[in-house]
């Protein structure tokens, strides 16, 4: 029985059995690279749930409105979408025993535009993973055409740490194996070792791209507060003028927000309609706490305490304490 | 971002607590000890109560550089505010300069209540590296 | 629309001399919100408040702006003078142009473009201030003193004897501690147990007064008025409602120790009364010693304790009580001496630390106040003493001054002189600080009368030649070096804080300074109180001192603690955080950070369309949040947000500043 097969019997049999009464997992789309998120409350549903190498969505977020209308939410997730959940059990946004997580091993998604680059999303029909190739289905084609799968995943999953789920209440498939392949930290380091006014000029140049839209903090599991400051009219934590300085501001405050808190899912880099290097922000801030008050994972544990909701009494500091 | 320096006086904006650093500003008041004007105190109860968004709100307003003093870690009235105090705003700065604020440009330090000498010297000693650097440009809002 | 007045005051000269009021005012007139703006001579005078008063009725304003000194200075006069106008006190705001401007920015008119700064500002927060009212907060009738050495017994005598009930907490098995311990007192040289022991029997029988010895207070919640203290009773092994004190138990029991109270100069049974004196005068089995809990045999105490009184299964007890207030009384250590190997302490062992020599000389210590050497049990002929070990002594020891060494060196001297006829004192010493009623006449006593030669200069080294001990120092007033042989060293060693101040101070919020000493609220007008309210000090724990001291610094501390339980209720401070309910995640990060607890997670109960939900929402006890705000920084949708200094109110002045 192939994922897809068994995402679905698992959904069918949860609701059928009343076990949840909301399955949240991911729907095939009109083209190749969809996977939106699918509702289920009825059993009859569960036909509509896809696996694909597009998975990509952390349907951990939508727990927040829909936990307030069932009793109990299926969701389906990998092992970067567990981070979220744990960030969100530990931000007491969610309760454990309202959740019951069918966790699926994952080798890496396919990142569509390296498709393109390739020459292969015109008239491709279907990406499939097999061991360590992707087999791409294109139109009018006979047979099917195997490429490495390493050439054609997203760069988050390059940088993946969690293949397999951390928390779930059952695993779908076997556990998966897969190095680290690059170093997430390194493009810190590099942005790190320009000079001043030349990191000024390179973040001036990537935000001023930003468009607000806000995709960055809606996708991100650490950005759950029922009200958020940049929503606000009253105090105006962040104006409206369509400026540099108000987008600079956006960025470090919502950057500082999860500082401490963010899983390194990389899911707001990836939503970016503007390709701005989000993660190389909210990395520095992890490789910055992590030698500043060592060595911390968010949402690995959600019982422990975040490096900003603690400290030492010989703590040092990032500034002269003369 | 160098602009031109001449007849420059920046404009600084210190964020003190109540109990030792507002209190080290008083006491360089009573003591006349002389530190340059362009510092404009904005008094909190601790030096916790420095929101990283109070800080970038100071640089987009004009500010040429921002300072945070708190008690000194272990003094702290309120026990233990500086010692979050010391983990946010060490994050804050780094990331700031990371971002391309000169470093010189957002200081945090630990002035006690009976540190006027040292209040007028930190305040003395900032203006002057301010000063040097020139105005600020950075994430300030578009005049 | 608020209506801003703003007041400007000359302070005489201090302001006026400096920064052009007549501008100030100028420009005040046109800053938003402003609706009047005057100057005064002196605003804080009679006058000046009565000009504020009427401007305010008349001029119909709703928040005031003075500028003026600091409002560490004349907040609270003018939050009177704004309530006496009929307005919310928390309407005021005050602009500091003197501490921060006139009396440090004299040159030229940067003092009087600062000010109008400073001005602008706080008229920018005022138009944001709301109207505080403070909690009221009542009162437990009941003080809790935490350790009962003499500073202790005062305190507690004090209180009781104003008609309060106190609980008195010693973690040894007798109240008296340190003072105890002692012969004679300087200046006077009465005996220390004859002014001491009445004082603890007056405690042990006071009405008002509940002893617990043996007993250490183990967390402390709450705040002022309202405490809650955890008090853990050891378990003493034996049934304090049999036991008659008749000392039959302890004659017998196997095991000999180290006696603390005798400083380690006798011995003491694994069953035992520390001293004869002692309060409560009923032993105390040490279960690390004692045979039957190493060995689990012997029970000899429990065979021959003709009351029945011997319980090995006796278990510890824990208390809950509640107090109002607190009184700190916890004295002090004396220092370690290892960095100190030159003078031999613990190599030989005629080499004797103050309080060793002390017991020595003590009618009821090991010699029965014979002073003889512990090596051969002969009188010595010649004894050096030496001061400041450890003390003033930056790079080894503690860079402070003990305060008490100088003159019970003195005292030893004497003292020597009269046990031991013809024997002679030496004494070295960095200086002989003699502050106090008596004390230089007491020195000079030691010297004059009784011959103690005093030598300026440190000790290098001490060794043994023979049955002698080599002293190797300086004269440093002759800057001739001096080698000496003498019969008995006696080091004057740096008193310290307990090794767990440190930790006490975080069980209670109080604060230490660097040597663990802890910090007084101020340290010349508030030298009882500590920072956290209703948490008083006295005795050594908060710094070296002696006996006369330590007494009136306790006297001092009740009638603070007596002057709090007299109130019917306490006015809470209002500048606390608060959550906005509908905002809050219930993430409960602010807890996390909360020094003071204060901050509990609550269910609530909404309506969202046909569902009812039930979510967590963080809740403020206002009675325990002091208003430090680092809550309302870790909130970050900003539900969590600090009365009298809201994110509002902060991001207008900064807007302000920067104009």
């Amino acid at each position: 029985m192939n994922l897809t097969e068994k995402m679905r019997q698992e959904a069918a049999q949860i609701l059928e059995s009343k076990e949840a009464d909301l399955v949240i997992g991911w729907g095939g789309g009109e083209y190749y690279w969809q996977s939106p998120p699918l509702f289920l409350e009825d059993a009859a549903g569960a036909a509509e749930l896809a696996f694909s190498p597009f998975i990509v969505n952390n349907l951990a977020k939508y727990l927040l409105e829909e936990l307030e209308s069932h009793e109990k939410a299926a969701l389906f997730v990998k092992g970067c979408d567990t981070r979220g959940i744990n960030r969100l059990l530990q931000d007491h946004r969610i309760q454990r025993e309202a959740v019951l997580l069918i966790g699926v091993p994952c080798a890496g998604l396919a990142d569509r535009e390296k498709l393109k680059a390739a020459g292969y999303d015109a008239g491709l029909l279907q990406v499939e993973r097999q061991g360590d190739s992707f087999i791409l289905t294109l139109e009018g084609e006979e047979g099917a055409r195997e490429v490495p799968a390493g050439e054609f995943l997203l760069d988050k999953c390059l940088e993946c740490r969690y293949p397999n789920p951390l928390v779930y209440d059952r695993l779908l498939g076997e556990e998966v194996q897969k190095p680290r392949e690059r170093d997430p930290m390194a493009r810190v380091r590099e942005v790190q070792k320009k000079p001043v006014d030349e990191k000024y000029a390179y973040w001036q140049e990537k935000l001023s791209r930003c468009i607000r839209c806000y995709a960055c903090r809606n996708v991100c599991p650490a950005c759950n507060c029922r009200e958020c400051i940049f929503d606000q009219n009253a105090p105006r934590w962040v104006g409206k003028a369509n400026q540099l300085s108000e987008k600079q501001n956006y960025n470090i405050i919502r950057s500082f927000h999860i500082a401490g808190r963010c899983i390194d899912c990389g899911e707001c880099q990836r939503a970016c309609p503007m390709d701005i290097p989000l993660m190389e922000i909210n990395r520095k801030i992890i490789q910055d706490l992590t030698e500043l008050y060592g060595e911390y994972e968010a949402g690995i544990d959600p019982t422990d305490v975040p490096p900003l909701g603690t400290y030492r009494a010989e703590d040092p500091a990032g500034f002269s304490e003369r | 971002m160098s602009v031109a320096k001449e007849g420059f006086e920046p404009l600084i904006v210190a964020f003190c607590c109540n109990w030792c650093s507002y209190a080290g500003a008083d006491l360089a008041g009573t003591g006349r000890m002389p530190y340059p004007a362009n510092v404009r105190i904005v008094r909190v109860p601790c030096s916790s109560r420095v929101n990283p968004s109070f800080v970038i709100r100071a640089f987009q307003r004009g500010a040429d550089g921002v300072i945070v003093a708190g008690c000194h870690p272990g003094d702290c009235h309120y026990h233990s505010g500086n010692f979050f105090t010391r983990r946010r705003l060490s994050v804050l700065r780094r990331l700031l300069e990371y971002m391309g604020i000169e470093p010189e440009r957002f200081q945090v330090r630990w002035i006690s209540g009976s540190e006027g000498a040292k209040f007028a010297q930190v305040m003395t000693d900032l203006t002057a590296d301010i000063r040097a650097l020139g105005p600020n440009r950075k994430l300030r809002d578009a005049l | 629309m608020k209506r801003v007045g703003v007041f400007v005051c000359w302070c005489g000269s201090n302001i006026a001399a400096t920064v052009d009021i007549e501008r100030v005012i100028a420009a005040a007139r046109k800053m938003p919100n402003v609706v009047y703006a005057s100057d005064n001579k002196y605003m804080c005078s009679e006058l000046g408040q009565a000009s504020i008063r009427e401007s305010i009725e008349k001029e119909n304003i709703t928040r005031v702006v003075i500028a003026s000194c600091s409002p560490r200075m004349h907040e609270n006069t003018f939050r009177k003078t704004v309530a006496a106008a009929g307005l919310n006190p928390f309407y005021l705001e005050i602009a500091n142009i003197r501490e921060h401007c006139s009396w440090v920015h004299k040159e030229g008119e940067v003092g009087t473009v600062k000010a109008i700064s400073l001005v602008r500002t706080a008229v920018a927060k005022a138009a944001r201030n709301e109207p505080l009212t403070p909690s009221s907060l009542q009162i437990t009738k009941r003080a809790l003193v935490i350790g009962a050495g003499i500073a202790g017994i005062q305190a507690a005598l004090d209180i009781a004897d104003s008609g309060y009930q106190v609980d008195l907490v010693e973690k040894e098995p007798s109240i008296g501690g340190r003072m105890a311990q002692l012969d004679k007192t300087f200046p006077t040289l009465d005996c220390s147990a004859c002014i001491l022991t009445p004082k603890m029997v007056d405690v042990a029988q006071h009405d008002n007064i509940t002893l617990h010895t043996y007993s250490v207070v183990e967390k402390v919640d709450g705040y002022v008025g309202n405490f809650t203290a955890t008090i853990r009773k050891k378990s003493r092994g034996i049934d304090m409602e049999k036991c008659t004190g008749c000392g039959i138990c302890y004659e017998k029991c196997p095991v000999k120790v180290d006696s603390e109270f005798e400083a380690g100069m006798a011995k003491r049974r694994a069953i035992y009364v520390p001293f004869p004196q002692a309060v409560p005068n009923k032993p105390v089995i040490d279960r690390e010693n004692c045979r039957y809990f190493t060995q689990g045999k012997c029970k000899v105490c429990q065979k021959l304790c003709p009351a029945g009184a011997v319980d090995y299964e006796l278990e510890d007890e824990v208390l809950t009580v509640e107090y109002g207030a607190i009184v700190v009384a916890t004295g002090f250590d004396i220092l370690d001496l290892q960095a100190y190997g030159e003078y031999g302490y613990g190599k030989h062992p005629d080499v004797l630390t103050s309080l060793e020599f002390e017991r020595l000389v003590n009618a009821s210590g090991p010699t029965g106040g014979k002073i003889l050497r512990p090596s051969d049990g002969k009188p010595p002929r010649t004894v050096a003493f030496i001061q400041c070990v450890g003390s003033r002594d930056q790079a080894k020891g503690k860079a402070y001054c003990s305060k008490v060494c100088c003159m019970y060196t003195a005292k030893h001297a004497i003292l020597l002189r009269e046990k031991v006829p013809g024997a002679k004192p030496i004494v070295f010493y960095i200086d002989v600080r003699t502050p106090g009623k008596d004390y230089e006449e007491f020195y000079n006593r030691a010297t004059d009368e009784y011959g103690a030669t005093y030598i300026r200069g440190q000790v290098g080294k001490v060794y043994p030649e023979g049955d002698r001990l080599i002293i190797r120092g300086v004269d440093s007033l002759s800057a001739r070096p001096v080698e000496l042989e003498v019969d008995m060293v006696v080091l004057a060693v740096a008193v310290t804080a307990r090794a767990d101040a440190a930790g006490v101070g975080r069980m209670l919020g109080i604060t230490t300074n660097a040597h663990q000493f802890f910090n007084e609220a101020h340290p010349k007008l508030r030298p009882v109180e500590t920072h956290s309210a209703g948490i008083y000090l006295a005795g050594m724990c908060q710094g070296p001192k002696d006996i006369p001291e330590a007494v009136a610094q306790a006297s001092a501390a009740a009638v603070k603690v007596v002057g709090l339980l007299n109130k019917d209720s306490l006015v809470g401070n209002p500048t606390v955080a608060n959550v906005d309910e509908s905002m809050c995640s219930g993430c409960l990060e602010c807890t996390q950070v909360c020094p003071y607890d204060a901050i509990k997670e609550k269910s609530i109960t909404e309506r969202r369309g046909r569902e009812t939900l039930t979510r967590t929402v963080a809740e403020v006890n206002e009675g325990l949040c002091q208003g430090c705000g680092a809550c309302s920084v870790a909130c970050r949708p900003g539900a969590n947000n600090l009365k009298g200094f809201t994110n509002e109110q902060i991001l207008a002045e900064v807007d302000a500043v920067c104009l």
